[in-house]
């Protein structure tokens, strides 16, 4: 559907200023410089009040920045309304406008660039097929269900064939079965079309299934951007390690370090871990290691712990283990029928040598 | 966080939202906030410049001292009496399980003096109290009964604002019931000690505003005093009028009118300030839960009904005659059926007639335009600019409807805008007076829809312009027409103001139903409210058809004619 060849966008030290009630300027945004590679769906990760909605409606136009500059492609939009910068935008509440049916929601944006009828007819059949929708052109919003909603919110945004594409929450109103239908639903769109894409959420899981790349935002900044495999795996601070998935993060001091391995104290106890990265001996650090990676077994591994907790999850168990004065959360996939491991029992853990990330 | 943002949207500086805006600031300039300015001036200051001896002077007048504590005095009573028989009504009809046609026909009795000439109720008591009225002379066989005073203006004038009390406090009274009075019952108290311990003390507030609406409209009344308070009741509008009409004492009238300022704003501010701290009962916004009829204990519900039906019959009673006064000879004297008073009213009253319609007809569209414009610019807007367009539109509405035309009349008759006695300026007068209902509703309508659907339609590529003509006014449609309908009841029924602007060329039939009143032409009076009525039942009716055709069956809000 999308004829042109998808284009970037870039931010250079955006920054965007709120007044707060007070009269304080509170600064919500501070200067972001970001990329969006052409074709890409990238998205602005975070906790509420990260910025990542702002750094969005700002990329819309719907908010000026206080300063920096928008790119999108070669063009200079910073001053541009959102209604000459050829954006679709797909709303957290979806927007549709109540008082249009489903076919004139979605031929609005057709209709303000002067279409005739016939095209107009024809690309808004062929987009509510491909959201599979057709046959819903009589009905008013209020007679469809969310998930139907918000495949109109979609269809509108993208018929017009819009240069980026711009998503702000859209499945947080959905249930949770329907939302991992809808994010599959939504990046098949994004394949299909090619349109550059931004995308904003606050759950790790949607940003992991749906991104190329993700931005994981933190009080106005970018914390770290990668895909979902490089963040997951080498998270660059606690913070995006804590955001993205489980983490246990441990003090740690360096004994001795060389040769691609570094020999650390955690814990009371002594590990050797791969690392790039040389240290001097007496470096105190934090360790990251992921629950899943540590195993939890039969005493004598060489930590020992005490059971606080035990989750049964089907398909995973978790446990919260007291060793010394840590607390360390283990994850066991599939852990076998008659496990008898309770709270109050005593266990043998091993730390991974491999996966374990070393944070300043 | 969306709020209070300083990094402005481009929405806030395209150039049409300027151009509209700086159109409307010239339009405030010239109507709200220039002929208030005239008006102050020419009652500050005399050939030496600025003085107070003109208000000190007023004040020092016994007389007019007088006036100003009866205009007080009438008030409270009128304020008190309506604010009970509101309250009774919206009790009753929230409380009682009464039936849907019960309901119904207090809806109607509730809209009768909203939409009527200010004189009708007046004219009845008249018909009904006075030397030949039915009730004291054809009933009570009493001779030369005496109508003109305290008690009929106030009874006749809490019968005409009484609906702003039941309409204040019918949706308060709604939203207690259910959850809150259940709980109470539901920890053991009897319906006396609900009533008493959660009803009442969560209505307060509701009733402290109603009071006060009711307070500021009869402050404000011209009409009924001028009819029923006789000589021995002067109060300050009536005063004014007759400074002016009878003394030509322009000077006089515009100081007489100031009396009425202070009161009529600090009640004005008062209600204002109850209204936005409403009550506890209010901020969830649920008005689900209504009361199962569980309200009152049965010998009340009859009390209630009782009530409620001698209230219904006696304005119903007040009605019937009227109509019955227009369709014969001469009422008192002669009763035998003529349809002779419509001739008159349709020969010479049809300039009145005319003008009155072909002014109500083209204030209507500009007036509910502007109250969708400025109420979209006040929702819509942030900063300074937004809470003086909110101040300066209510300015005219909140004023005694005298202060207006007299600081108009002021203000047009003299270079460099000389406007008296066009239709220009009675149709300014209603428009900058009476959308502010407009401008509330479209508001409220705005606070509810969502931003995001303003900016669904910019991120398509509309402008300012095509987004509000497309999309907000659709959504606002209900506002709108909240606003035609009340400029077209007030442009066929008002007279406090534009009793000042009607000329040779532009008359009212309001204006014409007051001459005939002095001129004891009752019939004719009688059949020109009875038309008055009519229309303004006929094309409201015509209105809330429009609306529905007009809007999608789930934005339907009914809201033609009962505001205000």
């Amino acid at each position: 559907m999308s004829a042109a060849a998808p284009v970037g966008i870039t931010l250079r030290r955006v920054s965007a200023a709120f007044r707060s009630p007070e009269g304080a300027a509170v600064a919500a945004v501070r200067d972001v410089d970001l990329v969006v590679e052409p074709g890409e769906l990238l998205t602005l990760l975070g906790p509420s009040g990260c910025g990542k909605t702002t750094t969005l409606r700002m990329i819309a136009g719907f908010q000026e920045p206080s300063s920096g500059e928008i790119l999108i492609g070669e063009r200079d939009v910073t001053r541009v309304p959102a209604n000459r910068r050829d954006i679709g935008f797909v709303f957290q509440s979806y927007a549709l406008f109540p008082h249009l049916t489903v076919f004139d929601n979605v031929a609005y944006g057709l209709r303000i660039r002067r279409k005739n009828s016939d095209e107009i007819r024809t690309r808004v059949t062929e987009v509510l097929a491909l959201v599979g929708l057709g046959g819903f052109e009589r009905r008013f919003p209020s007679e469809l269900s969310g998930g139907q909603q918000q495949r109109v919110a979609l269809a509108r945004a993208i018929v017009i064939r819009p240069r980026v594409l711009l998503f702000d929450e859209p499945l947080s109103n959905l249930d949770a079965k329907l939302r991992v239908d809808m994010r599959t639903e939504i990046q098949r769109l994004q394949r299909t079309l090619g349109i550059t894409t931004v995308y904003v959420t606050h759950d790790q899981e949607e940003a992991m299934a749906i991104s190329d790349r993700i931005a994981v935002m933190k009080d106005g900044s970018v914390a770290q951007l990668g895909s979902a495999e490089e963040l997951y795996r080498r998270p660059a601070s606690s913070f995006v390690a804590g955001f993205l998935g489980r983490a246990n993060l441990l003090p740690a001091t360096v004994r001795e370090s060389g040769g691609g391995n570094v020999t650390l104290e955690v814990a009371g106890t002594t590990i050797t871990v791969v690392s790039a990265i040389a240290y001097a001996a007496g470096t105190k650090l934090n360790v990251m290691i992921r629950p899943e990676r540590i195993s939890i077994g039969p005493l004598g591994g060489p930590l020992d712990g005490e059971i606080v907790s035990r989750v049964y999850l089907g398909d995973k168990a978790e446990y919260v283990v007291r060793v010394g004065s840590a607390t360390l959360q283990v994850i066991r996939a599939d852990p076998p029928e008659g496990e008898t491991l309770a709270p109050g029992m005593r266990v043998g853990l091993t730390l991974p040598r491999e996966g374990v990330q070393l944070l300043p | 966080m969306a709020a209070a943002v300083t990094a402005r949207g481009p929405a806030q500086s395209d150039p049409f939202r300027v151009a509209v805006i700086v159109t409307l600031w010239l339009l405030l300039g010239l109507f709200v906030l220039y002929p208030l300015a005239c008006l102050l001036v020419r009652a500050f200051s005399d050939d030496g410049g600025f003085t107070l001896a003109p208000i000190v002077g007023a004040l020092g007048n016994p007389t007019h001292l007088r006036a100003l504590r009866n205009s007080l005095v009438l008030a409270t009573l009128v304020g008190m009496l309506g604010t009970a028989a509101g309250f009774l009504f919206a009790y009753t009809v929230e409380r009682t399980d009464m039936s849907r046609g019960a309901k119904r026909l207090i809806d109607l009795i509730v809209l009768l003096p909203l939409i009527s000439p200010p004189f009708t109720t007046s004219i009845g008591f008249v018909f009904s109290f006075g030397p030949r009225g039915l009730i004291t002379h054809d009933l009570l066989g009493m001779q030369n009964a005496q109508v003109y005073g305290w008690a009929s203006t106030t009874c006749a004038e809490a019968l005409t604002y009484f609906p702003l009390a039941f309409l204040a406090l019918r949706p308060l009274i709604a939203a207690i019931g259910g959850d809150l009075e259940e709980a109470a019952f539901s920890l053991g108290g009897s319906r006396w000690q609900v009533f008493r311990t959660v009803t009442l003390p969560l209505t307060t507030p509701g009733l402290g505003n109603a009071f006060l609406l009711i307070f500021a409209a009869s402050l404000a009344d011209f009409a009924t005093p001028l009819i029923l308070a006789g000589n021995n009741l002067p109060v300050l509008p009536t005063d004014a009028y007759l400074q002016i009409t009878g003394m030509f004492d322009l000077k006089g009238g515009a100081v007489l009118s100031l009396l009425l300022l202070v009161p009529a704003g600090l009640v004005f501010f008062a209600q204002r300030y109850l209204v936005e701290r409403r009550s506890y009962v209010t901020i969830t916004g649920k008005i689900g839960g209504r009361a199962h009829g569980a309200g009152a204990a049965p010998a009340v519900r009859w009390l209630l009904w009782a009530g409620c039906a001698a209230l219904t019959l006696f304005i119903l009673y007040l009605y019937a005659l009227l109509v019955y006064a227009s369709a014969v000879v001469a009422f008192g004297a002669n009763g035998t059926p003529t349809l002779d008073n419509y001739r008159v009213i349709f020969t010479e009253g049809i300039p009145a007639i005319q003008d009155t319609l072909i002014i109500a007809l083209i204030g209507m569209p500009l007036g509910g335009l502007y109250g969708v414009i400025v109420g979209y610019l006040i929702a819509r807007s942030r900063g300074i600019s937004r809470h003086m367009i909110e101040i300066v539109s209510m300015i005219n509405y909140a004023l005694p409807g005298t202060i207006v035309g007299i600081a108009y009349l002021i203000a047009f008759n003299d270079p460099p805008f000389v406007l008296t006695g066009t239709a220009t300026i009675i149709i300014a007068c209603y428009i900058f007076r009476y959308s502010p209902t407009g401008i509330r509703t479209t508001v409220a309508l705005l606070q509810q829809v969502d931003r995001s659907i303003e900016e669904a339609s910019f991120s398509l590529g509309a402008s300012t312009l095509r987004t509000f003509t497309s999309v907000t006014l659709p959504l606002i449609l209900p506002a709108f027409f909240a606003g035609l309908g009340t400029v077209f009841i007030r442009a066929m029924t008002a007279i406090s103001a534009t009793i000042f602007l009607v000329s040779i060329n532009w008359t009212l039939i309001t204006v014409r139903i007051l001459e005939n009143m002095t001129e004891v032409a009752l019939g004719p009076a009688a059949a020109f409210s009875v038309f008055v009525i009519v229309v303004v039942l006929a094309v409201t009716s015509l209105l809330n058809v429009a609306l529905s055709r007009m809007t999608t069956p789930t934005l339907r809000v009914s809201s033609v004619g009962t505001a205000p």
